[in-house]
């Protein structure tokens, strides 16, 4: 029993992970939070679901909705951050700007789909199951999971081995310094808006479909728990975001099946609570910025 | 004249509450605190002084104290663990803060009603009570503007460094702008489950962070009449044209977007500035030529 | 006035020495110079004394109190106050209002008493305000009282910055780079008000790249290279110093 509630766990851990490590990107790049991030998420679910209804086959439709939240997320870059990052001191005016856009992609999603809860018609994945060892996982949950693992290598080999992840990490560490090395950040922020939309896109089209059910506020809950995740994993650390992801998806399959109701959220915020106080830089350490005071 | 009142007076009423919570997040923004704590703070009040009133029979006068003493501990008890820590860091702290307090109140359903809430609470607040409450918080408010805390809130705002530098004791001023936070906040709070009926734990999630975030960036993070602009602003926007109340998320994120890029210190303050600046850009103008006349 | 001793004071980042053993004094009444190359460790005895670094090791000592281990909110309190080298006002706030946040250490009037305006608190902001317009007056800038500090041109931004540390009443002041950027008149007007400040019994200790300035004002002069003490004396004496030629100019001009 407790093996398969391990696996689940896992399961929705790993697009956890997928949700937060874009969200981490942003931030580790830019040392900004987007918290528009669960408004891209929607969105992905929702071009995936309107392309399925409009006849477009599912892996089809999965890609749009990828592709469409990464577009959306450079638009993002584009009319909110660029402009407040040319300014300085942006740290406050980009959760404001990040919040007014999540406002207005929630409102024209619940305009569109008429505040209704949206279903993936009958036959849009097929519902097959697999046992062994007495566990029982699903088709989905396995593409699920590997989904996640070749994006997640993906990324990982993008931002390590490749020239582009090197101007990256360059734009992270100092802005200024990496143009003057001839790195052109316009482009660096380009890409990680663009990566970082995608991967939520692809997790809205994950758990729409996993949940059978998309909405306009589905966002929300996931961009509270990107929250935990990042912050135990250390804001802006790729490493520490998934393994929070995958220990945060475990913890609440368990406290889900062995606590009372309702408790699993508040453990989950007095986690983040608590983690935030004693060890602010993550668990794991090597977060992106240092998160209090005091003399050195 | 008195149906005109009557027309708008839930309006005016609503703008009143808003308008404190809209105080109680000002106060820790303006002294450099990143909290959105006011939800909680709120959510605390309410709950306190709905559960005084319906379940003691307490009286309303003593379960809003209450309910502003609850808002004071709890500002009191949040700032020691988060003097450690700062900017974006404190505002997912205080976000984790507001979200513990929700989820318990939909958990604890003996006391707290769970997702129902509490829907019994007799109307007890009117108007006068309202603007009563307001004034005394804007007189505190101006005060502070007035004397040496407002100095060293603006100067933790503007400097942390500077500021320890010249003696300002970062611990002592954040404390204090989360005791005032707390303490604005669950006055509101009470006062507002004493005025609407009923109250739930959804209505201090996210979206009330929302809403107050926006009537203080819309309005202003430094003056005393920031929130009375960004409040009013918001209250009006929707009885000017239908659309605009059919659409007011929408709405609300383009205020949001356009002023943090366009006019980021707000209307209110924006123009106070602006206004500040003309007449030192003439007094400037009349040295410049002073100077040049005496060679 | 008491004065500032440093004793052996060394300050390190992991393997790096960016201060090594450094003993100072700064006495009351008079002007004492540190001067040393870029990335000498000037700055890094600035922010030792006044808290804003741990020590390593060594001793910092006012008067007869060690206040070596103590955060800069309790320094200033002690009574050393400091201006930084890339200045830093209140850019929002007025030269006024820049000036009445370095009183906060004198104020009395209590929290409360401010947050409901009472009668203690405007009698203290009136008195205040007169001490701060004096100041103003003192320093030439009483014209630009209300004018917002973040568009003053470069020099009055550093005269404000030195009204605000003089405002806090400190026995010790530490000029980090002062004149910076001013030319040789600018900079003789500042020159003057440091010794009246000097002469008033303050002690100062200003830390300048300015050898020519520095010569005409301190008596005792310091020379920091590297993060170590290689010259201290008669300002004359230490610039002949072939130690301080060829740290200033590198090897062969000596």
């Amino acid at each position: 029993m407790i093996a398969q509630q391990l696996i689940n766990g896992l399961v929705s851990g790993a697009v956890y992970a997928l949700f937060a490590l874009g969200f981490t990107l942003v931030f580790g790049v830019q040392k900004l939070l987007n918290l528009a991030h669960g408004g891209v998420f929607m969105a992905g679910a929702f071009i995936a679901y309107y392309a399925v209804v409009s006849g477009v086959p599912f892996w089809a439709a999965a890609i749009l909705g990828t592709l469409g939240a990464g577009l959306i997320s450079v638009l993002i870059e584009i009319v909110a951050f660029r402009p407040l990052r040319a300014r300085g001191q942006a740290e406050f005016a980009a959760i404001v700007a990040s919040i007014g856009v999540d406002l207005i992609l929630v409102s024209i999603a619940q305009r569109v789909s008429d505040t209704k809860v949206l279903k993936f018609p009958f036959g849009t994945f097929p519902i097959e199951f697999y046992r062994f060892w007495g566990l029982r996982i699903s088709l989905l949950q396995i593409m699920i999971l590997a989904i996640v693992a070749v994006l997640l290598a993906a990324l990982v080999f993008y931002l390590k081995k490749t020239t582009f992840g090197r101007q990256v990490r360059a734009v992270a560490i100092n802005e200024k310094a990496a143009a003057l090395l001839g790195v052109n950040a316009k482009a660096v922020y380009f890409q990680t808006f663009f990566i970082s939309g995608a991967l939520a896109g692809i997790a809205g089209v994950l758990i729409g479909l996993s949940f059978n059910s998309i909405q306009f506020l589905m966002g929300e809950p996931y961009m509270l728990r990107a929250f935990v995740v990042v912050v135990i994993g250390g804001l802006g650390s790729i490493p520490g975001a998934v393994f929070a992801s995958l220990m945060l998806g475990v913890m609440q399959t368990l406290s889900v099946a062995y606590l009372p109701n309702g408790v699993s959220e508040m453990i989950i915020f007095a986690l983040l609570f608590v983690v935030l106080l004693f060890w602010p830089n993550g668990l794991f350490g090597g977060a992106g910025l240092s998160a209090g005071v005091g003399r050195r | 004249m008195m149906s005109y009142y009557q027309a708008y007076q839930p309006i005016i009423d609503f703008f009143l509450l808003n308008l404190g919570f809209a105080y109680s997040q000002q106060v820790a923004l303006r002294a450099g605190v990143f909290s959105v704590a006011t939800a909680g703070f709120g959510a605390l009040g309410a709950y306190a002084s709905a559960i005084l009133v319906t379940r003691m029979g307490i009286s309303p006068a003593l379960a809003i104290a209450t309910a502003t003493l609850v808002g004071t501990a709890v500002g009191f008890l949040l700032s020691v663990p988060l003097a450690r820590l700062r900017g974006v860091f404190q505002a997912i702290a205080t976000l984790a803060f507001v979200e513990v307090i929700v989820s318990f109140l939909y958990y604890a359903e003996g006391i707290t009603g769970g997702a129902i809430g509490i829907n019994n609470i007799p109307r007890m607040v009117s108007t006068p009570a309202l603007l009563a409450a307001v004034a005394a918080v804007m007189y505190v408010t101006w005060a502070i503007g007035r004397s040496g805390v407002g100095r060293a809130f603006d100067a933790l705002r503007q400097d942390e460094t500077v500021a320890a530098c010249l003696g300002v004791s970062i611990r002592n001023y954040h404390a204090l702008a989360f005791v005032l936070s707390g303490a604005i906040g669950g006055l509101f709070g009470g006062l507002q489950s004493l005025y609407v009926f009923s109250i739930e734990p959804g209505q201090f999630g996210f979206g009330f962070m929302v809403a107050i975030l926006t009537a203080i960036v819309l309005g202003g993070r430094g003056t005393l009449i920031g929130p009375v602009a960004g409040c009013a602003i918001l209250a009006l926007l929707p009885e000017i044209a239908r659309p605009l109340a059919e659409n007011r998320p929408l709405v609300n994120g383009v205020i949001l977007i356009a002023v943090i890029i366009y006019l980021p210190q707000g209307v209110g303050d924006g123009l106070l500035l602006q206004w500040r600046n003309r007449r030192s850009a003439r007094r400037a103008r009349a040295i410049e030529e002073a100077s040049r006349a005496v060679p | 006035m008491p004065s500032l001793r440093l004793e052996n004071v060394s300050k390190r980042f992991g393997g790096l020495t960016a201060v090594g053993d450094v003993s100072l004094t700064v006495p009351e009444g008079t002007i004492t110079g540190l001067i040393g190359p870029n990335g000498a460790g000037k700055s890094t005895v600035v922010n030792l004394i006044t808290g804003m670094l741990k020590l390593t090791e060594g001793r910092i000592v006012l008067g007869d109190e060690d206040i070596g281990e103590i955060g800069p909110e309790e320094v200033v309190r002690k009574g050393i106050a400091r201006t930084f080298q890339n200045i830093r006002l209140l850019p929002e706030a007025t030269v006024l209002e820049n000036v009445l946040i370095g009183f906060h250490r004198h104020e009395t009037a209590s929290i409360l008493a401010g947050l409901l305006n009472l009668p203690s608190v405007w009698r203290e902001g009136k008195a205040l305000r007169k001490q701060a317009e004096a100041l103003l007056e003192r320093f030439r800038m009483s014209d630009y009282a209300d004018l917002p500090a973040g568009g003053l041109a470069y020099g009055h931004q550093r005269r404000v910055e030195m009204m605000r540390a003089v405002a806090s009443g400190p026995d010790v002041l530490l000029l980090d780079e002062p004149v910076a950027g001013m030319n040789d008149v600018e900079a003789d007007e500042l020159g003057v008000i440091f010794k009246d400040l000097a002469a008033s019994g303050m002690g100062l200790l200003l830390i300048e790249h300015n050898v020519r300035f520095v010569t005409k004002l301190c008596p005792v002069v310091h020379v920091l290279n590297t993060g170590r003490m290689i010259a201290s004396g008669p300002a004359e004496e230490v610039m002949r110093d072939p130690a301080v030629i060829t740290a200033y100019l590198g090897k062969g001009q000596a």
